[in-house]
C-alpha cells in the first residue's frame, strides 16, 4: 500500500495529465465550460424545488423534502458517474496502455478525481440551499471531507475493479447497470429511513443498513442537513457505522489493489483481443 | 562501444490472453550497449509482440527479461495520441506516460515543438493533423526525452522525406551519444543500412540474429521460398540503355538531408586558374572542391555532384561509384573531393549543384544538399533557350555562321512531331552515320555522330535560307539546334566528333529556314528517334568529361 501511495505521487504529473485530459473533453468545446458544473446542478435543485416543494409539497420527519433529495441525489450521481464511466476507461485508452508502462490504476483514478472535481460545485449549491433554507448547517459538517474520502475510496475500489472486470467479461458494463439502479432504489433517495424500519423485519432492516451506501449517504445527510441527527437518531446505529465504514472503504479500495495486481498482466492481451 | 549488455532476453515466450496464441516462442538475444538493432521478418512474425516485450508493454508468458536504463517505446505512429486534445496537450499527456514529469517536458517543450516543425499547428486538436503530422510529432517527442533504450516499431517508412531525413539524422546523434535502439521496418535496404545487427523472426521463433546482410539474406530466401517476388538483386549491366533520371523537383532545392554521419562543410567553385568563381564561359573548365568531416566511421560511401538546369532539366551527375571508384571505408575525420570538368558545355544560363555523399545503395544519404549551390553559364544571349552547347566539327564557335539566327521557338513547340512541307524546297531527308559511314539511329555516348540533310529537289538560290538541325530530347527538352547556311548546295553535314548526349530516348529535328520571312520553309520535326547508349550509368542529358580527386581522412 505504502509503495502504491509512492508511485502515485512520483507520477502525479501523468495523473494530473490524466484528469486534465478528462475535464477538457467534456469542458472544453462548451461556450460557459466549467461554468456547466455549477449550472446544471443548479438548474436541477430548481426543478426539484418546484416539483416536490411547490407542486406536492412532500413532507417527512427527517428534514425539509427538498434537501434530504438534493444530497442523495447529487451524491450518486457522483457515484454513479464515477463507476460507469471508469468500468470502459481501460478499453477507452487503450491506445495509452498500448503506448507505454506505466500504472494503469492511474486511469480510473484519475476519472473519479475527475468526477471528484466535478462534483465539489454540486456540493457547494447544496451547502449553499441548506444555509438559505436551513438557515445554518450542523457542526458535523467538519466531517464532510472525511466522508467525502469514504465515499471515493469506495467508488475507486468498485470502479478499479469494474474496469478489470470489464476487459474480461464485455456483459459487466451491462450488469453494472442493473446492480447501479437495484443499489439505488435500496438507498433511501426519496424515501425516509423511517419508512423502511417500519415496513421491515428487525433482521432485515439491519441487513439493509449494511448497504454501505445507506450509510454513507446517511452520513452526508448527518453533515449537511440541521437537525437529521436529532430526527433518526433512534433509527441507525450511528457508532457502529463510523467504526465500521472507513474499514470497509479501505476494503473496498484494497480489494480492488490485489484484484488489479493480479491481472496487470493480462490488461493489454485482453486489450488487443 | 562498451561491451555492456543492456538487454537480455532468456528464453522468451509469449501467450495471448484468452486466444492462447503463442506469438513468441524461446526468443533468446542480447543487446550490447549502444548497437542499433533490427528485427525483421514477415507480418505477424512476433516483431511488434517483441518490441513490446523489450519496452514492457507486454509482460512475457515464459522467460526473462532484463533490461538496464530508461526505455521510450514508439509504436504505430504515436498512438497515445487523444484527438480532442491539442498538439502542445498531447506533448504533456504523451511525455508524462513516457515518464517525464512536468518541469522536464516545460524544459523540452521548445524543442519538440521545433523538431516537430508544426508550427501553429501545435495548438490545433490532434484531430485535425495528417497521419505525417502525427508521426512528427510522435517521433519529436521521444527525440527529446532522455532515454538509453529506444524502441520504435514499423514508423520510419511514414511521413515527407525531409523529415525522414531527420529522423535518420537524430538516430545517428543518439547512436554516437551511446544509446540502444531496437527498430523494424520492412525496407530491408534502409535495414541493413541504419542497423549493426539484425535478428530474423519467423513464427514467433528466432531464426538468426547478427550480421546483417546474412539476415536479410535469409529473410529474401524465406519469402522466395514462400514464392515471394523480391525482384532482381541489381545485376550490373554492361550498358544502360537508360537511366530515366532527367530532371529534378526545384522545390525541394535548398533542403538539406541525409544523417549526418559525414557533413558537407564547404562547397566551392574554381576557374581555370584556381579562383573561386560563381559564374565561367560556356565550355569553359570547372572545378567543385567540396569540404566534408565524417563523424563516424562509415562503409563504402560514394561522392555524387548533380547539374540542373534553373527549371530543374537534370543535365549531369556523375558520382564516384559510376566512376568505378570504390572506398570500402571513410574514417571519422576531415577530408575531401574534387570534381574537374575539362569544358562545362551547358548553354548560357542559371545552374543548380547538388552536392552528395552516399551510402553504397543510396538508401539514404550520409549527406546531400540538394541544388543548394548556384553558377553561372555566361556566352551568347541566343543559345539562352537550348540546354546544350556541344562542339560541332568544322565551326571553330558554334554556330558560325549564325549567331543572329533564331529559329522561331513558337512554331517548334506547336508542331512536335509535325511534318511542315512546301513545294518552294521540296522533299526533305535525314541520315544518321557513324564513324564508319554506317546508317544508324543508335549510339554510344562520345560516338562520332554525322547528320546529314539534303533536299534534292530544292529549287532557287536564297542566300537567306539556312538548314537548322535540333537535337531534342523525348520529354521535348531542347537540347541543342544548329544552323548552316545553305548556299548553293541542296545537302548539309553536321558532325559531332563526339556526341556527348547519355543514355535514353532523343529526337533530332531538320527544316529549312528562311531569316528574312523569319519561318521555317519546311520542318520536319522530331520525327527523327535517335537512341543513346553508354557504358556507365551517369545520370542526366550530357556527359561532361571530369575526373575525380578524393582525399579521405
Amino acid at each position: 500500500m505504502k509503495n502504491i501511495f509512492q508511485e502515485i505521487i512520483s507520477r502525479r504529473s501523468l495523473l494530473r495529465e490524466l484528469i486534465a485530459k478528462d475535464l477538457r473533453a467534456r469542458y472544453r468545446r462548451p461556450v460557459l465550460s466549467f461554468l456547466w458544473a455549477f449550472l446544471s446542478p443548479l438548474f436541477f435543485s430548481v426543478i426539484l424545488y418546484v416539483i416536490f416543494s411547490v407542486f406536492m409539497k412532500i413532507e417527512i420527519k427527517e428534514a425539509n423534502f427538498l434537501l434530504y433529495l438534493m444530497t442523495a441525489v447529487f451524491t450518486w450521481r457522483f457515484f454513479q458517474e464515477a463507476v460507469s464511466s471508469a468500468a470502459t476507461c481501460l478499453m477507452d485508452n487503450r491506445n495509452l496502455i498500448k503506448e507505454a508502462n506505466f500504472p494503469h490504476y492511474l486511469i480510473p483514478l484519475s476519472l473519479v478525481i475527475a468526477n471528484l472535481l466535478n462534483f465539489l460545485p454540486s456540493l457547494a449549491i447544496l451547502v449553499f440551499f441548506t444555509l438559505f433554507i436551513l438557515k445554518g448547517v450542523p457542526l458535523f459538517i467538519i466531517f464532510l471531507p472525511a466522508v467525502l474520502l469514504m465515499h471515493c475510496m469506495i467508488t475507486f475500489g468498485l470502479a478499479l475493479i469494474a474496469c478489470l472486470a470489464y476487459i474480461r467479461w464485455r456483459d459487466t458494463k451491462y450488469m453494472l447497470e442493473i446492480l447501479l439502479q437495484a443499489l439505488f432504489y435500496l438507498t433511501p433517495v426519496f424515501y425516509s429511513l423511517s419508512l423502511v424500519r417500519q415496513a421491515l423485519s428487525q433482521k432485515a432492516y439491519c441487513l439493509y443498513l449494511w448497504n454501505p451506501f445507506v450509510a454513507i449517504l446517511s452520513f452526508y445527510r448527518l453533515t449537511l442537513l440541521k437537525g437529521f441527527y436529532q430526527a433518526i437518531k433512534l433509527d441507525v446505529h450511528w457508532f457502529a457505522w463510523a467504526v465500521t465504514m472507513p474499514l470497509i472503504a479501505v476494503a473496498v479500495m484494497v480489494i480492488g489493489f490485489i484484484f488489479y495486481f493480479k491481472n496487470r498482466k493480462y490488461i493489454n492481451d485482453y486489450l488487443a483481443y | 562501444m562498451q561491451n555492456t549488455k543492456i538487454i537480455e532476453l532468456s528464453q522468451v515466450g509469449k501467450n495471448y490472453q484468452p486466444s492462447g496464441f503463442w506469438a513468441l516462442k524461446d526468443v533468446s538475444l542480447d543487446v550490447v550497449k549502444g548497437e542499433i538493432v533490427g528485427i525483421i521478418g514477415r507480418n505477424g512474425a512476433g516483431k511488434t509482440t517483441l518490441l513490446n516485450i523489450i519496452a514492457d508493454v507486454l509482460y512475457p508468458t515464459q522467460g526473462e527479461v532484463k533490461t538496464r536504463g530508461r526505455k521510450l517505446g514508439l509504436f504505430n505512429l504515436g498512438v497515445g495520441f487523444q484527438d480532442e486534445l491539442t498538439g502542445r496537450e498531447n506533448i504533456f499527456l504523451n511525455g508524462a506516460i513516457l515518464g517525464a514529469n512536468r518541469t522536464e517536458i516545460e524544459e523540452k517543450l521548445s524543442g519538440v515543438i521545433g523538431f516537430s516543425e508544426l508550427g501553429n499547428f501545435i495548438d490545433q486538436p490532434l484531430g485535425t493533423y495528417s497521419q505525417g503530422m502525427r508521426l512528427r510529432l510522435g517521433f519529436s517527442i521521444i527525440a527529446n526525452l532522455d532515454f538509453d533504450i529506444l524502441i520504435i516499431d514499423e514508423i520510419l517508412a511514414v511521413g515527407d522525406l525531409l523529415f525522414q531525413n531527420k529522423c535518420f539524422e537524430k538516430i545517428m546523434d543518439f547512436r554516437r551519444a551511446g544509446k540502444t535502439l531496437v527498430i523494424t521496418n520492412q525496407n530491408m535496404e534502409l535495414m541493413e543500412r541504419i542497423c549493426d545487427r539484425i535478428a530474423l523472426l519467423e513464427h514467433g521463433r528466432l531464426v538468426y540474429f547478427g550480421e546483417k546482410e546474412e539476415a536479410v539474406r535469409q529473410y529474401r530466401e524465406l519469402l522466395a521460398k514462400e514464392g515471394f517476388f523480391i525482384g532482381s538483386t541489381n545485376a550490373a549491366e554492361s550498358i544502360f540503355e537508360n537511366t530515366k533520371k532527367w530532371a529534378d523537383e526545384p522545390q525541394n532545392w535548398g533542403k538539406i538531408l541525409g544523417t549526418k554521419e559525414v557533413v558537407i562543410e564547404k562547397v566551392a567553385f574554381k576557374n581555370r586558374f584556381g579562383f573561386n568563381c560563381v559564374s565561367l564561359k560556356s565550355r569553359a573548365p570547372l572545378r567543385i572542391k567540396v569540404d566534408f568531416t565524417a563523424l563516424n566511421d562509415i562503409k563504402e560511401p560514394h561522392f555524387g555532384v548533380a547539374i540542373f538546369r534553373n527549371d530543374g532539366v537534370y543535365c549531369y551527375g556523375p558520382n564516384t561509384a559510376f566512376d568505378g571508384q570504390v572506398f570500402p571505408i571513410l574514417k571519422k575525420g576531415r577530408g575531401s573531393f574534387t570534381l574537374n570538368y575539362q569544358s562545362v558545355l551547358l548553354a548560357p544560363g542559371d545552374y543548380r549543384v547538388s552536392i552528395a555523399i552516399w551510402d553504397k545503395n543510396e538508401t539514404v544519404a550520409f549527406d546531400y544538399h540538394d541544388g543548394c549551390y548556384k553558377f553561372l553559364v555566361k556566352g551568347q544571349a541566343d543559345l539562352s533557350n537550348q540546354l546544350l552547347n556541344m562542339p560541332l566539327a568544322g565551326f571553330s564557335k558554334f554556330p558560325s555562321d549564325s549567331g543572329k539566327i533564331h529559329p522561331d521557338l513558337e512554331t517548334l513547340r506547336n508542331n512536335w512531331m509535325q511534318k511542315l512541307e512546301s513545294p518552294d524546297t521540296g522533299p526533305g531527308s535525314l541520315r544518321v552515320y557513324n564513324s564508319l559511314h554506317e546508317e544508324k539511329n543508335k549510339f554510344h555516348t562520345g560516338e562520332l555522330v554525322k547528320l546529314s540533310v539534303f533536299f534534292p529537289e530544292i529549287k532557287k538560290y536564297d542566300p537567306e535560307n539556312y538548314i537548322w538541325v535540333g537535337f531534342y530530347r523525348d520529354d521535348r527538352i531542347f537540347c541543342q539546334g544548329a544552323v548552316s547556311k545553305m548556299g548553293h548546295t541542296n545537302k548539309r553535314e553536321f558532325i559531332f566528333r563526339s556526341l556527348p548526349l547519355l543514355p535514353g530516348e532523343y529526337r533530332v529535328s531538320f527544316g529549312v529556314w528562311n531569316e528574312r520571312e523569319k519561318k521555317f520553309l519546311s520542318l520536319y520535326h522530331a520525327l527523327y528517334p535517335l537512341h543513346m547508349v553508354f557504358s556507365k550509368g551517369d545520370h542526366g542529358t550530357v556527359y561532361l568529361e571530369h575526373n575525380w580527386k578524393v582525399r579521405l581522412p
